[in-house]
């Protein structure tokens, strides 16, 4: 090839085609001449340890200079066999791995779990509970979108917003840690409630979080949303159409960004977010920007129902009270035999499941996560379980993404898919 | 050197030895050994080679918080030709294990190595199929950070001691101190007989290997399906 | 038992637990209709006929529908294309192990955008033909998922465009991981495991169309003119 026409985009004029697909209007096209020059393909490997692939992702590009013609991405990296691993614990026992998938958001992967098996169960929890795992749940999704945000902005180039987001996500570690002990490996929830209840005072420190964090929000906002160098970096690039995004199972905020309305906390509520009032964002040209944009929302809209949830939550027990589940107290274990039996049996044997299968998909913050579960009779440890995870599907539409952009647009499509190894490897 | 020998019983090594002793240190050298590890403990660069949880815990003490820039180590080296320490944050399954020993083999000496996290010093809980059961049959380690993942505070505290290994580090024992095998390069740090000793399963693992259905223990291959 | 024949909560371990009676509000994953109708599996027992093994539904409200795995195509194709159903969304392409000798199932689990329903198919397959056809010509969702299908499972997807390993290594020998006879810490030893691991040349992580690019050394055409007189004295 001899000849290179440049195509030209100053941000504004993203229109999008007739089938759905955003089309890049060249501004001012011009040919470079270039010499005669039969020229190769360069192969390129990025990864796996690389600091700006979000984990240990291997994307093999076949460039054209600074064209990507194809990219591979290669994973497999950290696989933890999960699900197998899944097969030899007991219900309860599997909780600790769950936060270990996904650890930027670990309090939604201990509550998708646990949702899962109560329902293969049949078990309805107490309202009490119910609203404490939206509570969780809305605060960890902010989390995995704090983090989403520091290091995208740092792909982009940009350094401030990665330290104003972990000083954000310091002040969730702390909630995390008075409500559970740990900072990220929370293994919050158990088999028809929670592992403790609220400690005193940590609705107050939710609230307080809930009050002061949409100011940092906006402050990083004033920083990335308007800069034209993030604009540049990231209007028009990576950009998909509606139709294929459902067809290539995108889902979570990069379906939105596409066009389309699609939020299983609207479309299969649970927990009674039909109740809530809160909007999902759906973006229009689906390319990075959008994204960036749906998941910004996403946040301030979290931060709404933070202050609806705890406005409901309601006072009572926290775990259901049926003994075949939920573990005696710790003070009736230690005064009579019964119950210190009581708890061995549990713990030791578990909980026996009905037979059946249970496929429970919830809004992660990184897509729709769903927990597949199948049991036998009788069975205290599943059969199989499995995993659907967002960030697998997503990260699986980046060779279509980043044909025909830079390698550096790579980087950036790579950041605005929002994926992280631990759960698309398991 | 030859008036030291006429000292009584002959001299002693160190007062034998020439300028950098044999092997024991000489006045000269424990000035030197104060002024280079003094220089390398406080300016040590990391090279995270994070993977999982840990990865985070390690981003979280780089940041604000906990900022490991008053160490010295805010500058995170990506390529391993500028780094010092490796540090292995999160858990290496073997499809990432050659990654991890060409990581290492690019390092240049002076080098340590740090495993954090359960899962990096020993498989944590994952003993199953794919997991390297410690990165310490691959890489030699110097100082294991226990903790799931453990806190920043956890992590700081790995990297004082190392800074505690290197000020008491030696010139003359540089040997000791530097010692790798060139012929080992890429190869696992330990052998068969380190390996299985390292990663024999114990404690809880060995417990909970039961399927639902009750089924006998799935016994892990026996001899004539391992390859020694 | 208490003396007089009171249940203690130990008999209620004993026991397992009570399903709640009164159903949740609007429980995920189900079909919106009433648990015991399903638009889909109605029309599905009607148009196919007995390619419809069986059906049931899972935890109160999931409509699971057993199919014959060599109309999976077919059955699948329309269910996404008929006005009435469209299953657009493909949320899940997954595999069971029972053990035991017992079959393997390939679950699909769809939902529906347009009428916002969720479905679940499964299709048995024996163990020795663990063979199926594949849907990624209907949904490109299923590229990677049937990928990861045959890396744990080795189920053959027919059809498949890029049929390798995903998340085990390409070369990986100890078979199909999540199989129910696959021990779990694997067939080799820990020794032979940490060898294989690190006996490995840089060529062996590309794929070989990869290696074969950058193989020739760029050639550049010379931009020099030939000499119009003389042919024996042309520069090459």
């Amino acid at each position: 090839m001899s000849r290179r026409t440049v195509e030209l985009e100053v941000g504004g004029s993203r229109e999008m085609g007739v089938d759905g697909s955003p089309v890049l209007s060249p501004i001012a096209p011009f040919d470079v001449p270039e010499p005669e020059i039969d020229t190769e393909h360069m192969l390129i490997n990025i990864g796996p340890q690389h600091p700006a692939t979000h984990g240990v992702l291997r994307l093999v590009c076949e460039l054209d200079g600074e064209t990507v013609k194809k990219v591979t991405p290669h994973i497999g990296y950290l696989h933890s066999s999960f699900e197998k691993l899944g097969e030899y614990r007991t219900w309860n026992q599997i909780v600790p791995l769950t936060d270990r998938m996904d650890y930027l958001a670990p309090l939604i992967y201990n509550c998708a779990y646990v949702m899962s098996v109560e329902k293969l169960m049949g078990i309805e929890v107490t309202e009490r509970c119910k609203v404490a795992r939206v509570i969780c749940m809305e605060l960890d999704r902010i989390f995995g979108h704090l983090l989403w945000l520091g290091t995208t902005a740092i792909d982009v180039g940009a350094f401030t917003p990665f330290l104003y987001a972990f000083q954000e996500r310091e002040r969730i570690y702390t909630l995390h840690e008075s409500l559970t002990g740990a900072r990220i490996t929370t293994s919050a929830t158990r088999v028809g409630g929670m592992m403790a209840d609220l400690p005193e005072g940590w609705t107050d420190g939710v609230r307080d979080f809930a009050n002061t964090f949409p100011d940092t929000l906006a402050e990083i906002d004033l920083l990335l949303t308007n800069n034209q160098i993030h604009i540049g970096r990231t209007q028009g690039i990576g950009a998909i159409g509606a139709d294929d995004a459902i067809n290539y199972g995108f889902t979570g905020p990069n379906l939105r960004a596409s066009g389309i309305d699609y939020d299983v906390r609207k479309d299969q509520p649970y927990y009674d977010y039909e109740t809530y009032d809160f909007e999902v964002p759906v973006g229009q040209y689906g390319d990075c920007y959008d994204r960036y944009l749906c998941r910004m929302e996403e946040m301030r809209q979290s931060v709404l129902l933070l202050h609806q949830a705890l406005d409901r939550l309601p006072d009572g027990p926290m775990d259901v009270q049926d003994p075949s589940i939920t573990l005696p107290s710790k003070t009736d274990c230690m005064s009579d035999m019964e119950s210190m039996i009581h708890h061995f049996k549990l713990i030791t044997d578990g909980i026996p499941a009905p037979e059946g299968d249970c496929y429970y998909p919830i809004e992660a913050s990184k897509g729709e996560l769903g927990m597949y579960l199948v049991a036998e009779e009788g069975g205290t440890k599943p059969v199989r379980w499995r995993i659907r995870p967002p960030s697998f599907v997503n990260l699986s539409v980046i060779a279509k993404l980043a044909e025909g952009h830079l390698v550096s647009d790579l980087i950036m499509i790579n950041a605005s898919l929002d994926i992280v190894l631990g759960e698309i490897d398991r | 050197m030859g008036l030291r020998k006429m000292l009584p019983g002959g001299g002693t090594p160190a007062t034998t030895g020439g300028i950098f002793g044999d092997g024991s240190p000489t006045f000269l050298t424990s000035k030197l050994d104060f002024i280079v590890n003094w220089g390398r403990r406080n300016s040590l660069w990391p090279m995270p080679f994070g993977t999982a949880c840990c990865a985070i815990e390690m981003m979280a003490s780089a940041a604000s918080n906990y900022d490991l820039a008053r160490f010295g180590m805010e500058r995170m080296s990506f390529s391993p030709r500028q780094a010092d320490v490796l540090i292995c944050a999160g858990r290496v399954p073997y499809k990432l294990a050659p990654v991890l020993r060409r990581i290492w083999d690019q390092m240049p000496q002076p080098k340590w190595c740090i495993s954090m996290g359960a899962c990096a010093s020993s498989g944590g809980v994952f003993d199953v199929y794919s997991m390297v059961q410690g990165i310490d049959t691959i890489v030699p380690v110097d100082v294991y950070i226990p903790g799931c993942p453990p806190r920043p505070e956890g992590l700081i505290y790995g990297l004082m001691m190392i800074q505690e290994k290197i000020r008491q580090e030696s010139l003359t024992k540089h040997y000791e101190h530097r010692a790798e095998d060139p012929r080992l390069v890429a190869q696992p740090r330990a052998n068969a007989v380190e390996v299985a000793g390292l990663t024999g399963p114990f404690g809880n693992s060995t417990q909970q290997d039961q399927l639902s259905s009750g089924e006998a223990v799935t016994e892990d291959a026996e001899s004539e399906d391992l390859i020694p | 038992m208490t003396p007089d024949g009171k249940k203690t909560a130990l008999d209620a371990v004993d026991e397992g637990p009570r399903p709640s009676e009164a159903p949740s509000a609007s429980p995920a994953g189900s079909s919106g209709d009433h648990p015991a109708e399903h638009a889909s599996v109605s029309a599905l027992v009607e148009r196919f006929g007995d390619a419809v093994l069986r059906h049931s539904v899972a935890a109160g409200d999931q409509h699971v529908v057993w199919i014959d795995a060599s109309r999976n195509l077919e059955i699948l194709g329309w269910l996404k294309d008929d006005p009435e159903h469209r299953y657009d969304m493909m949320s899940d392409v997954t595999a069971v192990d029972y053990g035991g000798g017992q079959t393997l199932e390939v679950v699909y689990q769809m939902f529906s955008l347009t009428h916002k329903r969720a479905l679940r198919i499964r299709c048995e397959l024996p163990l020795d033909a663990l063979e199926i056809d594949s849907v990624v010509g209907l949904w490109n969702v299923a590229n990677w998922l049937e990928r990861e299908v045959y890396d744990m499972f080795g189920v053959t997807f027919r059809g498949h465009p890029d049929l390798r390993r995903i998340l085990m290594p390409h070369d990986y020998a100890e078979g199909h991981p999540l199989r129910k006879d696959f021990p779990l810490r694997g067939r080799f030893s820990r020794a032979e495991q940490t060898r294989r691991a690190l006996d490995q040349s840089i060529e062996h992580s590309y794929l070989p169309e990869e290696i074969a690019l950058g193989r020739e050394p760029q050639e550049v055409a010379p931009v020099v003119g030939t000499l119009d007189s003389d042919e024996g004295d042309e520069v090459s």
